[in-house]
């Protein structure tokens, strides 16, 4: 698949008749990442990124969840939040930039806020979906064992609600890793999104696409390294997924 | 001497959460179960069977009459009284092992002393070999024995099930009351065992309580007279005595029901 898409590429490369800033061979954008990589820019670049990305995942982790699961626990307090969590989840922190560019300035601090809210509402929001989806039986059968609140909410709520959660971070992570390019790119301050817009001004495009593919691999590089070895461990050897 | 439970003018109302109507369950409903009793209770559907365990639990809260276990109002759920529910409530993040030793862990009890009761209650419901296996790769049989094990090993002095083995084959339901049976009279408890099988009824109490239908009160309680000891299958099946008074439990339910319903 990668090889002919590659090889079909590197054909209508050839033999269209384009200038190579309109569609430049797969070799230039080797290039461009050979060259990148030795002048040390696109390490940079990637770290920044995966540095405000990452930031950003243990924020969702650390606020996103205890929030979500306290939401969840009683249900007239869910049912109260849920359409002002949801509301909140569809405007996106891309939404947002104008009015954070005004409130935070074409800074550091307009990215962080807007990757960070971008992945906190969609984890907050189905760590609750979680709580509320595990059986009432169980809380029930832990209550008639003499659990207490704090009892049930650990060894219940949290681990029923954990592929919902884990659910809520993918969705998160990735609605969150579009708004980081995407605030890159505007404010300017580094990372890969600001290097695609920026070679987009000098008519880089090997650059560009270079970035793109970038920011794809490296998506795929955090869900199989972060997100799947956390469900293989917890909620499919639970028998809670089907794999 | 006082009844281990005792039950007074028991009412329950509550509204139906789909159709907003008013419904009363329980009207009336008296009865005393002494220390060390194996009663069954039988009715037709919708009687309030599952109300009345409920509210023996402390799941739920009657609206009327007064529940006394060792003479002391019920007003909550207490690890006096264990519950073995008709779902399956195990939880499946935890092992076997860890099921059945979590009403011990509740209570705090010591790492080594629940190793050795989660030992003694995985051979007594015959689930060696499978301490460390989660509750999705067991058959449905072994996750109510799994469920069984946890409520006995929190060592409740009253234990309520709510057709527990209505969920596995019949099969297995056989070899499961016979355990049962054997569990009874092993450790004295009493217990309170809800069902809608009439032949499981019989064969497991020392009493079976037949309920009216809704709103549900007790209607009669037939004594079971074949000792504990002659209780398996083949044996049982065998003995006029079970089916006479199988019968005489069955032609009750079915006044309830009007004949409209095979109570059986």
């Amino acid at each position: 698949m990668l090889a002919a898409g590659t090889g079909a590429w590197a054909l209508a490369a050839a033999t269209l008749p384009l200038p190579d800033y309109y569609l430049p061979p797969p070799t230039a954008v080797l290039d461009a990442l050979a060259d990148l990589t030795v002048k040390g820019i696109l390490p940079t670049y990637v770290l920044e990124s995966l540095r405000r990305i990452l930031l950003a995942a243990v924020f969702g982790v650390v606020v996103g969840v205890p929030v979500g699961l306290a939401l969840g626990v009683s249900r007239r307090v869910a049912d109260f939040f849920h359409p002002i969590l949801n509301f909140f989840q569809s405007v996106s922190g891309i939404a947002w930039l104008p009015l954070m560019l005004v409130w935070f300035g074409f800074g550091e601090r307009t990215i962080l806020v807007a990757v960070n809210y971008t992945v906190l509402f969609p984890v907050i929001f189905n760590a609750l979906l979680g709580v509320r989806s595990v059986p009432r039986i169980y809380v029930s059968a832990m209550r008639t064992m003499g659990a207490g609140r704090w009892r049930i909410v650990v060894d219940v709520l949290l681990p029923g609600a954990l592929p919902s959660i884990a659910t809520g971070l993918r969705l998160g992570l990735a609605y969150g890793w579009r708004a980081l390019i995407a605030a890159e790119m505007l404010v300017g301050a580094h990372g890969l999104g600001f290097m695609i817009f920026n070679a987009q001004n000098f008519h880089l495009t090997a650059r560009i696409m270079l970035g793109m593919g970038i920011i794809g691999v490296l998506w795929l590089i955090l869900d199989y390294f972060l997100l799947r070895p956390v469900e293989e461990a917890t909620i499919a050897r639970w028998g809670l997924v089907q794999r | 001497m006082t009844a281990k439970i005792a039950l007074r003018g028991l009412g329950h109302e509550y509204v139906n959460p789909f159709t907003r109507e008013r419904v009363l369950a329980l009207d009336g409903l008296d009865l005393e179960v002494p220390a060390g009793e194996f009663l069954t209770m039988v009715g037709p559907s919708g009687c309030g069977k599952s109300t009345l365990l409920g509210i023996l639990a402390g799941l739920v809260t009657p609206t009327r009459g007064t529940v006394l276990v060792d003479g002391r109002p019920v007003t909550g759920p207490g690890r006096d009284r264990g519950v073995v529910f008709q779902e399956f409530a195990v939880l499946p993040w935890r092992t076997v092992e860890r099921n059945i030793a979590h009403g011990l862990e509740i209570q705090g009890v010591a790492r080594a002393e629940r190793a050795a009761a989660v030992r003694r209650f995985v051979e007594l419901i015959g689930l060696q070999g499978f301490e460390q296996k989660y509750p999705h790769e067991l058959s449905g049989g072994m996750r109510q024995r799994v469920a069984v094990a946890r409520t006995l090993a929190a060592n409740p002095e009253v234990m309520l099930m709510d057709e527990p083995f209505a969920a596995v084959d019949a099969q297995t339901r056989i070899t499961l009351q016979e355990e049962l049976n054997a569990i009874a009279q092993a450790t004295g408890k009493t217990i309170v065992f809800v069902t809608h099988n009439v032949e499981e009824a019989v064969f497991l109490g020392d009493r079976c309580c037949v309920l009216s239908r809704r709103p549900g009160r007790v209607k009669t309680l037939v004594p079971v007279t074949i000792p504990r000891a002659r209780r398996t299958w083949k044996l049982f099946t065998s003995d006029p005595a079970f089916s006479a008074t199988k019968d005489q439990v069955l032609r009750l339910v079915r006044e309830e029901v009007g004949g409209e319903e095979d109570a059986r």
